[in-house]
């Protein structure tokens, strides 16, 4: 079996698990509603102070949804023991993380879409000029922070208060992330043009391009023993 | 120039404490474990073993 | 028998370094005598900065090799440089008032050792919250790696970050001709703190030995 395919089926895997059972997506959609709520309850219902916080909030967003859906990546593994059947799968380990990421950044947008599409709704912001680039930053955000993401939840699933571990760990690491992604949104959404972010978006790219190299160089040894 | 010798004597003062309390409690934990015969120390207990 | 020698090598270079920082070099022509506190703040962060490079000598040699040695001295390393970090920024902190009348502005060296500290807390964090011995060196390892690399992009995107909102004139540059006095009291108290992290070290290292036996 090829390396591609290896990481295919795990991302089937998780997909067809999640399509059964909707568990994740459900719950998690759920919350992004409730979010939207509470931001709102939290800043009052001034409009400016809404608008000039809405990147941030945004990126709050999908980090605590991220939080709450990337720290259980691992979990279906472990709760029906199937920890030991990743770690025997043949061949390189590092097929199992592409796939886990894969399927980490799937339900990553697609949460994404809707809770973008809700603020849209809800704070009557004009999302839609901006779309093709709000894209691209969101994609590259969201693959720092699901890289990072995946890693970390393979080793916390395996701890004591992972719940806890896991955000604390994570979070710190993510700090380029979320002050690269809000800037740049924050300037799209002023309307200025993809060139004025081009710094932000070298850097998130870069930052993806080592958190994915060391996620791929460093799963076996989390995987293994 | 003000002198402000009190923020001086703040930072020192509070290096010296973190320091030194550290240095103390290696000190105890390194006694805590000679001291005992090493059967005698207690195993840390494993709620959940990776399986 | 090292570890003591060491040991009073390190008392005997703090001590050294006090008389150099408050004896022998002169009150600082702008600041006056609160940039005493440099003395300790500098060597302080540097100290911590040779420990976070220990924690990814140490972190890729275990993955490399699996001897335990390499975990305890990536470990200590990371407990110290914790240490060293926490001296620094409130020293530092202290250090800010009198100067620029705050104790905490969002500076980008500022803010990118905050998230220094925290990411290492968050690795201190995991090793207290696996049991198994072998795999918590494992996942350490990974994180420490991970850790150091992402320095430099904390760097980076604090500083624009900061960029964005007002220049960082907050900490401009040192009066770039610096008296000779300050800096060999400088270097006297670097001495002291890199032995003094040599002998914090080396006690630890051999407390997570015998721990581990």
């Amino acid at each position: 079996m090829t390396y591609a395919r290896r990481a295919w089926i795990v991302l089937q895997k998780d997909l067809l698990i999640e399509r059964r059972s909707k568990e994740q997506t459900n719950a998690l959609l759920f919350f992004c509603l409730l979010l939207l709520f509470l931001f709102q309850f939290a800043l009052g219902p001034d409009r400016e102070r809404l608008t000039a916080a809405l990147p941030g909030l945004l990126w709050l967003g999908f980090i605590l949804a991220g939080l709450l859906g990337l720290g259980r990546s691992f979990l279906a593994e472990r709760e029906n023991d199937c920890w030991e059947g990743l770690r025997l799968t043949p061949g390189d380990k590092s097929a199992i993380y592409l796939g886990k990421l894969a399927g980490n950044c799937v339900l990553m947008a697609a949460v994404e879409v809707v809770l973008v599409v809700l603020f849209g709704v809800f704070y009557d912001v004009d999302l839609w000029t901006p779309a093709a680039p709000l894209a691209l930053v969101l994609a590259l955000g969201t693959l720092g922070l699901a890289s990072v993401g995946t890693l970390f939840a393979a080793m916390t699933s395996q701890a004591r208060a992972r719940e806890l571990l896991f955000p604390v760990l994570l979070l710190p690491v993510q700090v380029p992330v979320l002050l690269a992604t809000v800037s740049a949104t924050q300037a799209l959404l002023l309307g200025q043009p993809l060139a004025d972010v081009a710094h932000w978006l070298k850097l998130l790219a870069g930052a993806d391009c080592v958190y994915v190299t060391i996620g791929v160089l460093t799963f076996e040894f989390v995987l293994e023993g | 120039m003000p002198a402000n010798w009190g923020y001086v004597i703040a930072a020192y003062g509070i290096a010296a404490v973190a320091l030194f309390g550290y240095w103390r409690h290696l000190a105890r934990r390194a006694r805590a474990l000679t001291a005992r015969p090493r059967a005698a120390v207690p195993q840390r207990t494993t709620p959940r073993t990776t399986s | 028998m090292i570890t003591r020698v060491l040991g009073w090598l390190a008392a005997l270079g703090l001590l050294a370094g006090l008389a150099a920082g408050f004896g022998y070099a002169p009150p600082e022509a702008v600041q006056g005598n609160v940039q005493r506190i440099m003395y300790l703040h500098v060597p302080s962060i540097l100290t911590a900065y040779l420990a976070f490079g220990l924690v990814l000598i140490g972190s890729i040699a275990y993955l490399a090799t699996r001897r335990p040695r390499w975990d305890r001295l990536a470990s200590a390393s990371a407990e110290l440089g914790v240490l060293f970090t926490a001296v620094t920024i409130v020293s530092g902190s202290i250090w800010g008032k009198p100067t620029w009348g705050t104790w905490w502005t969002w500076d980008a060296r500022l803010t990118s050792t905050a998230i220094l500290l925290l990411v290492y807390v968050g690795y201190l964090m995991l090793r207290g919250l696996v049991d198994d011995r072998e795999a918590r060196g494992r996942y350490a390892a990974v994180v420490g790696i991970l850790a150091t690399v992402n320095i430099p992009i904390v760097h980076f995107s604090v500083k624009w970050w900061r960029a964005l909102h007002q220049p960082s004139t907050i900490l401009g540059p040192e009066p770039s001709p610096i008296d000779p006095a300050i800096g060999l009291a400088l270097f006297v108290n670097w001495l002291a703190f890199t032995l003094l992290f040599a002998y914090f070290l080396s006690r630890r290292i051999e407390i997570a030995r015998l721990e581990e036996s």
